[in-house]
């Protein structure tokens, strides 16, 4: 098992974190946090997400960068890019 | 101008010719717009054929395919075959009808989240909010479905936008280019290449896709280096190709799985490692580098590490990969000696049809152009091994979904798309089942489609693996109780003959490919044919079971 964390900035669009945390399910990654706040603009969401799988980061890493709205994903030490209290708290699936 | 008309303008703007689709009470303000447009709409007798049939228009044209359907059920029906889009990447554009906005989250009358519920199983999807919006969301699913790997886009349309009036603002979204591959991997590749003295190419279906064909025949012709392919990937040389040895993997030729286990170096193009072509995957390949060209990054190294990924354009890196490779003579040669060697055979014993020699004739005798959309099962595998294909557009065949039904949705989006070509759906009797409802749509716009429709009163690849690995404990493939499947034909108005002997098959074809108009040809064949070789499920490819071995075992 490894257990990894994301950063992942999506443009702000129907079902945007939804889509994300699907293809998270589908491709066998276990989600242990979450975190995701609005950018200051409102344009985009940035997620930090940490989860855990048998399989290579880059598999969901490479499946979620591929998403249409996706602009930006990063494996990152964990609690880097949001800072906690501006984020909105999600309680893990 | 109504939201529903800046929907239609749109989809003239993208030059959409044609629209399979099915009514409804949310997706009515669309056709409504639609009497005034000069897009050509189908009506299918079930949503499912529209997705199907606009999946077979896309793999027969390369244009985008679209489909239509109202909310509920109708936007239901088109899932399988937006998945069946999907697994192959195929373009398509599906709009469905929604409730009101304000109705949304109610469960309204024929409400379902429909963009949820395809979430796993498209490219993209949109849920229009507004009517301005609607010729940039048609645009962008355009360029998102026939962009990079192609697929599905989902337009989820709420009645009440669809009829608010607004001013259209037209909006250009010009395609992407595709990034071409890095020169280093080119160099790498190339030093790979020129190492290897038993290299194969591994060809996919992604060749057709990216309208790479003449890039790939120049690619081999410079290499030499013999060639396996997919299911997706027949067509990529032309069958009768000296360097093409046949399909891979669990039905593929003895030839093909053979040069793919032995070989040193596998260069990969367009293709997904799938489990139908490989095998059991830690045999596979087992002492080959791998190069492995692809348009999606997420394909290369997903189930098989890449020694060299050469990510973009395919058209660019075969032209940039294409050198001599002197050393890989002998290696040719015993490839193609193997391949001459192992013919298939077309005798087999009884006088009943021999499905593999009736599709060997007819193809003979179709034309080189004809095109053969297949549904799913032992019949599938009998196109794929003994139908000659020029180009892959010729073959449309379900492959990573296995979609029972789609061969006669698939065979009206081509005719539809070809009218004077000669298409050829083949058909089982549990497949035809599927999507018989069709055959209306066949005589509804007189489309000349010839069926043949193999009849062994069973499910057959399931009796198939019941047999071999089951212990023959048959379970729930029986399907001795079919109808007369003449006379389901001729009461839609499509004229229908049987042939249950091998003596008539000759004339069968005759009859079958002279008919101006639609026809079936209902063809009996033994209850317990098998689709030879296989590769058993978990087995490695270089565990070919073939009919001769099983009956020894049996004598045993």
């Amino acid at each position: 098992m490894i257990k990894f964390t994301l950063q992942v900035r999506v443009k702000q669009s129907e079902g945007a974190l939804v889509r994300i945390l699907g293809v998270t399910r589908r491709r066998r990654f276990d989600l242990l946090h979450l975190t995701a706040d609005t950018t200051e603009d409102g344009h985009f969401l940035d997620i930090q997400m940490t989860v855990q799988a048998d399989r290579a980061e880059n598999t969901l890493v490479r499946q979620i960068e591929k998403l249409e709205d996706v602009s930006q994903v990063e494996v990152v030490d964990p609690g880097d890019a949001v800072s906690e209290h501006r984020a909105a708290r999600f309680t893990a699936c | 101008m109504k939201g529903a008309e800046f929907l239609v303008k749109a989809l003239e703007h993208e030059g959409v010719e044609l629209i399979f689709g099915y009514p409804g009470g949310a997706i009515m303000p669309v056709y409504d717009a639609l009497l005034d447009s000069k897009i050509r709409h189908i009506l299918v007798r079930h949503e499912q054929a529209a997705a199907l049939a606009a999946d077979g228009y896309a793999r027969a044209t390369g244009k985008v395919g679209v489909c239509m359907a109202t909310s509920g059920p109708g936007a239901t029906n088109l899932v399988t075959g937006i998945a069946n889009a999907y697994m192959d990447s195929v373009p398509m554009v599906a709009i469905t009808g929604q409730v009101s906005t304000a109705l949304m989250g109610t469960d309204a009358f024929q409400e379902v989240d429909i963009f949820g519920i395809t979430m796993p199983v498209v490219k993209h999807s949109f849920l229009a909010k507004t009517a301005t919006e609607l010729p940039r969301i048609v645009h962008e699913a355009f360029r998102i479905a026939r962009s990079g790997r192609p697929g599905p886009v989902l337009i989820d349309l709420p009645k009440d936008i669809a009829n608010t009036v607004a001013a259209y603002e037209f909006h250009d979204d010009t395609n992407e280019q595709i990034a071409e591959a890095s020169a280093e991997s080119i160099t790498r590749a190339i030093a790979l290449m020129r190492e290897s003295s038993k290299p194969v190419v591994y060809a996919g279906g992604g060749i057709g896709m990216a309208n790479a064909l003449d890039e790939f025949r120049a690619f081999i012709a410079t290499t030499r280096i013999p060639v396996v392919a997919t299911l997706k990937g027949l067509g990529a040389l032309p069958t009768t190709h000296e360097l093409a040895l046949g399909m891979m993997g669990m039905h593929g030729t003895k030839t093909a799985n053979h040069a793919v286990q032995t070989c040193d170096l596998l260069v990969c193009v367009g293709a997904r490692f799938d489990d139908r072509a490989t095998g059991r995957l830690n045999a596979f390949a087992p002492n080959a580098k791998v190069i492995h060209l692809d348009v999606d990054r997420a394909e290369v190294s997903k189930l098989r590490r890449a020694d060299v990924p050469v990510i973009g354009n395919l058209r660019y890196a075969l032209k940039a990969l294409a050198c001599k490779l002197p050393n890989i003579e002998p290696w040719r040669r015993e490839c193609t000696t193997a391949k001459e060697t192992h013919t298939w055979d077309y005798d087999a014993p009884g006088t009943e049809v021999y499905a593999p020699s009736f599709l060997k004739s007819l193809s003979d005798r179709a034309g080189d152009d004809a095109i053969v959309a297949c549904d799913v099962g032992q019949h599938q595998m009998w196109v794929a091994q003994h139908f000659h294909f020029n180009r892959p557009s010729q073959h449309l065949s379900s492959g990573g979904l296995g979609t029972m039904g789609f061969g006669l949705p698939a065979a009206i989006g081509a005719q539809l798309a070809f009218p004077s070509a000669c298409v050829i759906n083949v058909s089982g009797d549990g497949s035809i089942m599927m999507n018989l409802q069709e055959l209306a749509t066949l005589r509804r716009y007189d489309l000349p489609v010839k069926i043949v429709l193999f009849d062994n009163r069973a499910l057959g690849m399931v009796r198939q693996w019941q047999e071999l690995f089951h212990d023959k404990r048959y379970s729930e493939v029986d399907l001795s109780d079919n109808p007369d499947f003449c006379r389901v034909a001729e009461s839609m108005g499509i004229p229908a003959f049987r042939v249950d002997d091998r003596a008539e098959v000759s004339s069968a074809i005759d009859r079958l490919l002279a008919e101006p108009g639609p026809v079936l040809a209902h063809v009996l064949i033994h209850q317990e044919a098998n689709v030879w070789p296989i590769v058993g499920p978990g087995r490695s490819n270089s565990e070919m079971l073939h009919q001769h071995e099983v009956a020894r075992e049996v004598t045993r």
